[in-house]
């Protein structure tokens, strides 16, 4: 049985018609085409679908959608602002902290959310805040180098 | 050593920003208007005869558009190793039996997944079991079950297509029951070499089966064209082979498939087998002429696309007083699971990525990959490598040991140098095997820390909580191999203005192929990373390419488009030499012109050059071609049964060192640091090629210590991240990782292979530095707490 839900997403307002039990990773992905968020294991294990609901990360994966409405979701593709890439985009690049790409999006929005909250945390509390964020391409070396990179930079 | 501009420097990659704001689009990602949904039933047992199938209730279903059986694909056989002596033995969906815990059945395609979910649970299905066998050793015994029935070997295999001839007498090799691949070579006299041996020893070590963990899950998507064309989005590694199994098995000319690019979420070796579910998606769309998808959810790409062969080597060694190796015998079994797989490939490469390492100059090799109803085991980086890498260089470590030598120099007495010819005539051109060994032991401190025995002994035996450890260990790996389609092509097209797109089949991965291969292209050019722009990844719109799964990105692709722009770039030279007056060596490139050497005013832009070849030149607007066979004098892979035939051009090494922290409390075993020293020749772009290695290390890391798909009665018990045990941040330890550039003269600016050459010197060397800090030999991986701490108790 479909309802309507609304959903506040990058700053935005949309009305999405769907299922009770559709999660939140699912409505992005194809109600609202934001593809940016991934499913990796939609067990809440690999961390691929981490979103920002009202500045905290969140498993979407585990999250359903019609239990966030009314509050604010930001996706990878809401992290950049009018084309200006946000500084841990720009560092994952310039750090080679990118391979696949598949665990970029919920890696970097982890990333924001744990800097948000710590300004400058030991490589140790990087690796901990990051820790729920599979990489099998990287081997997080320069990730974390490039996390590290944006806090010496503030 | 020379340095260039553009290649060999860590410029940021080109899909950087593509991927860090989300748009890059994976198969998983791709959806068209009116698409269906495709679901497995997937058997339940090991091993069991179909009786029948009833999917009449499944086609009633509203929602539902199709459902085939093995009807509907009858006669239809592939295999990722499918030769005269090796025939194909998979089909899309299970004929007569069930072989493993998770094999297609049936497949579906309706409307959205509940539904075909649903439809699958209605499909009835009568099985009879029979016995599996689940041990590769008691499968190989007299009496035990047959996995596989002998089959009549039917159409022409892939070996054959590709002009191979049918040799009747190699079809009966069976010397053991169920096996899928068997491998023999000898040279010299081992018997002899051990009878002059002032020590022998023989031991049995064992690696478990381990899942590549993608992140992208195995997905594919089809669709037609009114024409009859295929088109497929696939998260796959090797567009141009799966092009050619898919029209082969779907009975299409190859020029009617087409494989478009996306972006692929990882494939570590998982990808390059033909899946049921690509095969199914075609099938099904053409069936109901409308596209469809399937994605595997993650449990089924640990449970039903492919794993890490599960090994059992013995090994027999012996060597002189001071270390020199005089003879080796290796017998190296490795459980397929259900279908061949890559079976007989990676017996035969327990040989060809280890001979490469020592000299032996007596030396027997047996290898038998055997079919049980495991689920299927396919290449997994480095493919054998790792496994037999973990045998060899642990048995080192206890030779070393027994007599009181240093492995360090016991590796490098025996190690092979420059100009070495390998015998299946393969010649190291380039080998920075001992640089890499001296060089690992002295950022390691290796000589102070082993330096001291007593001090070493009294350590190991002291009452401390904590006790570390170093251990070192070697290997090497190939660039490139004659495989189909056997060589890689380029395309070099030039703009207007000067820039360029390059044109290459190689599938970005995670590798970073588009960026390395753009970088190729601008340094032959004289241009900026900027100036070029990559078309990848698209069997239609790309030239042929090697594939990602042998190894051959910087050395057959990355000499093709070296190749491909400095023939565009001597069309646009032989212009300028005309309009500036001068000959070929006076002129040199900046900024997409030609200038004259010590006179900056003469010069002409590529731009006004391209102009004049089209006015001049009937329309030429200067396209660059380049191609490279992976090893010129092979048309064929080698002898996987003899290991004869040169294999590779060239060989990248790698040495490795890992320092740990035993928990004699908890048994936890903690890295603390890695110290990586990599021959790959010339790294392309040197951020790339240290990611490799860093990934490397930790996949290595994972074999050694925390890996394990954990099998019982032919069923995963952990097909989940959250209970396999994949690395985290948190167990990262500090890497340093090196390149030794020995500028092979035959890849391009001296690049080999990295992509697969550093997960294999982990295994051994983790080991090792256990056995350094505790002074107990685990000889079976993983080493998880609970060995250690039964190992300890037991002391």
């Amino acid at each position: 049985m479909k309802r309507t839900i609304k959903l506040h997403v990058n700053g935005e307002e949309f009305e999405v018609l769907t299922e009770e039990n559709k999660t939140l990773l699912e409505v992005l992905r194809e109600d609202l085409g934001l593809t940016g968020t991934k499913r990796g294991c939609d067990l809440g294990a690999c961390g691929a679908c981490t979103v920002l609901i009202d500045g905290g990360p969140h498993l979407s994966c585990l999250t359903l959608a019609a239990a966030v409405q009314g509050k604010k979701i930001m996706t990878i593709e809401g992290l950049a602002q009018e084309g200006e890439l946000h500084s841990i985009q720009k560092a994952f690049v310039e750090k080679g902290a990118i391979q696949c790409g598949f665990c970029t999006p919920g890696m970097i929005l982890t990333a924001k959310a744990f800097l948000d909250e710590h300004s400058h945390p030991s490589e140790r509390e990087v690796k901990k805040a990051i820790s729920g964020n599979l990489c099998r391409c990287t081997g997080y070396v320069k990730i974390v180098e490039a996390i590290i990179s944006v806090t010496k930079n503030s | 050593m020379r340095e260039y501009e553009i290649i060999g420097k860590s410029l940021p990659r080109v899909d950087g920003i593509e991927k860090v704001t989300g748009q890059a689009k994976f198969t998983v990602d791709m959806a068209m208007l009116g698409m269906l949904h495709g679901k497995f039933l997937r058997s339940a047992y090991p091993h069991a005869r179909i009786l029948s199938i009833n999917v009449e209730k499944a086609k009633r279903l509203s929602g539902v558009k199709a459902v085939i059986t093995r009807d509907d694909v009858a006669g239809i056989r592939y295999a990722f190793v499918d030769t005269p002596r090796y025939p194909a033995d998979e089909t899309p969906l299970a004929v007569d039996k069930v072989r493993y815990i998770g094999d297609e059945v049936a497949a579906v395609a309706a409307i959205d997944l509940d539904t075909a979910e649903e439809a699958i649970r209605l499909i009835e299905v009568d099985y009879k079991p029979l016995t599996p066998v689940f041990d590769p050793e008691e499968a190989m015994k007299t009496g035990a079950p047959d996995v596989h029935e002998p089959f009549e070997l039917g159409a022409k295999t892939e070996w054959e297509d590709w002009g191979v001839r049918r040799d009747k007498r190699a079809l009966d090799w069976r010397d053991a029951k169920n096996l899928s691949g068997r491998t023999s070579v000898a040279f010299g006299d081992v018997e002899k070499g051990f009878a002059q041996s002032d020590y022998v020893r023989e031991d049995r070590f064992e690696t478990k089966a381990t899942a590549h963990c993608a992140l992208e899950p195995h997905a594919a998507l089809a669709s037609f064209e009114p024409s009859g064309k295929l088109n497929m989005y696939l998260s796959s590694m090797g567009i141009f082979y799966k092009r050619f199994i898919l029209a082969k098995t779907l009975g299409l000319p190859i020029s009617q498939v087409r494989i478009l690019k996306t972006y692929v979420g990882g494939a570590f070796g998982g990808k390059i087998d033909l899946f049921p579910y690509e095969f199914c998606a075609a099938f099904l769309s053409r069936l109901t002429g409308k596209p469809v998808r399937f994605e595997m959810e993650r449990e089924e790409v640990f449970t039903c696309t492919r794993q890490r062969h599960p090994t059992i080597v013995h090994i027999k060694t012996g060597v002189k007083r001071d270390g020199t190796i005089l003879a080796q015998k290796i017998k190296f079994i490795a459980d397929n699971g259900a279908y061949r797989g890559s079976g007989a490939i990676v017996v035969y490469l327990g040989h060809a990525f280890s001979i490469p390492v020592y000299s032996v100059p007596n030396y027997h090799y047996e290898g038998y990959s055997v079919y049980t109803n495991n689920p299927i085991r396919g290449p997994q980086r480095a493919h054998g490598s790792p496994q037999i890498r973990f045998a060899v260089d642990s048995q080192i470590e206890m030779i070393a040991e027994e007599l009181g030598l240093d492995p360090l120099e016991i590796m490098l007495k025996n190690a092979r140098k420059k100009d070495d010819i390998l015998p299946n005539g393969d010649v190291l051109k380039s080998c920075g095997l001992s640089e890499c060994l001296q060089k690992a032991a002295q950022t390691s401190g290796w000589k102070k820390w082993r330096g001291d025995r007593v001090k070493r002994t009294q350590e190991r035996e002291s009452a401390s909580r904590y006790k570390r450890g170093l251990g070192m260990s070697s290997c090497s790996m190939f660039s490139g191999a004659p495989f189909y389609p056997f060589a890689s092509s380029a395309l070099v097209k030039l703009h207007d203005d000067g820039s360029v797109t390059l044109f290459t089949g190689a599938t970005e991965m995670g590798q970073g192929s588009d960026t390395t291969m753009a970088q190729v292209a601008a340094q032959e050019l004289g241009l900026q990373l900027e100036d070029v722009r990559v078309v990848s990844g698209d069997t239609e719109l790309c030239p042929i390419d090697h594939g990602q799964f042998l190894s051959g990105g910087a050395f057959v692709t990355g000499n093709a488009v070296r190749l491909a722009a400095a023939d565009a770039k001597s069309q646009l030279l032989k212009l300028a030499v005309e309009v500036l007056g001068v000959d070929e060596p006076d002129l040199e490139t900046k900024k997409k012109r030609f200038y004259v050497r010590g006179n900056s005013d003469k010069s002409v832009s590529y731009a006004e050059l391209i102009q004049l070849s089209v006015q001049r030149n009937n329309g030429d607007p200067i396209i660059g071609k380049g191609n490279m066979k992976a090893v010129q004098e092979a048309e064929f892979y080698p002898s996987l049964a003899k290991t004869k035939g040169h294999f590779t051009d060239a060989y990248g090494f790698a040495v490795q060192v890992a320092e740990v922290e035993v928990d004699t409390q908890t048994g936890l075993v903690k890295v603390l640091k890695t110290v990586t020293y990599h021959d790959c020749g010339f790294p392309l772009n040197l951020s790339i090629v240290e990611g490799q290695v860093h990934g490397n290390v930790s996949m290595g890391l994972g074999q050694a210590l925390w890996e394990e798909i954990l099998l019982e009665g032919g069923q995963i018990q952990n097909p989940t991240f959250l209970d396999y045990r994949a690395p985290l941040a948190t167990e990262t330890p500090k890497m340093i990782s090196e390149m030794v550039e020995t500028r092979d003269p035959g890849g391009p600016y001296g690049a080999k292979e990295v992509g697969e050459g550093s997960i294999s010197g982990i295994l051994a060397a983790v080991a090792n530095a256990v056995y350094d800090a505790i002074g107990i030999r685990f000889t079976r991986l993983p080493i998880t707490p609970e060995k250690v701490l039964e190992a300890l108790w037991k002391k």
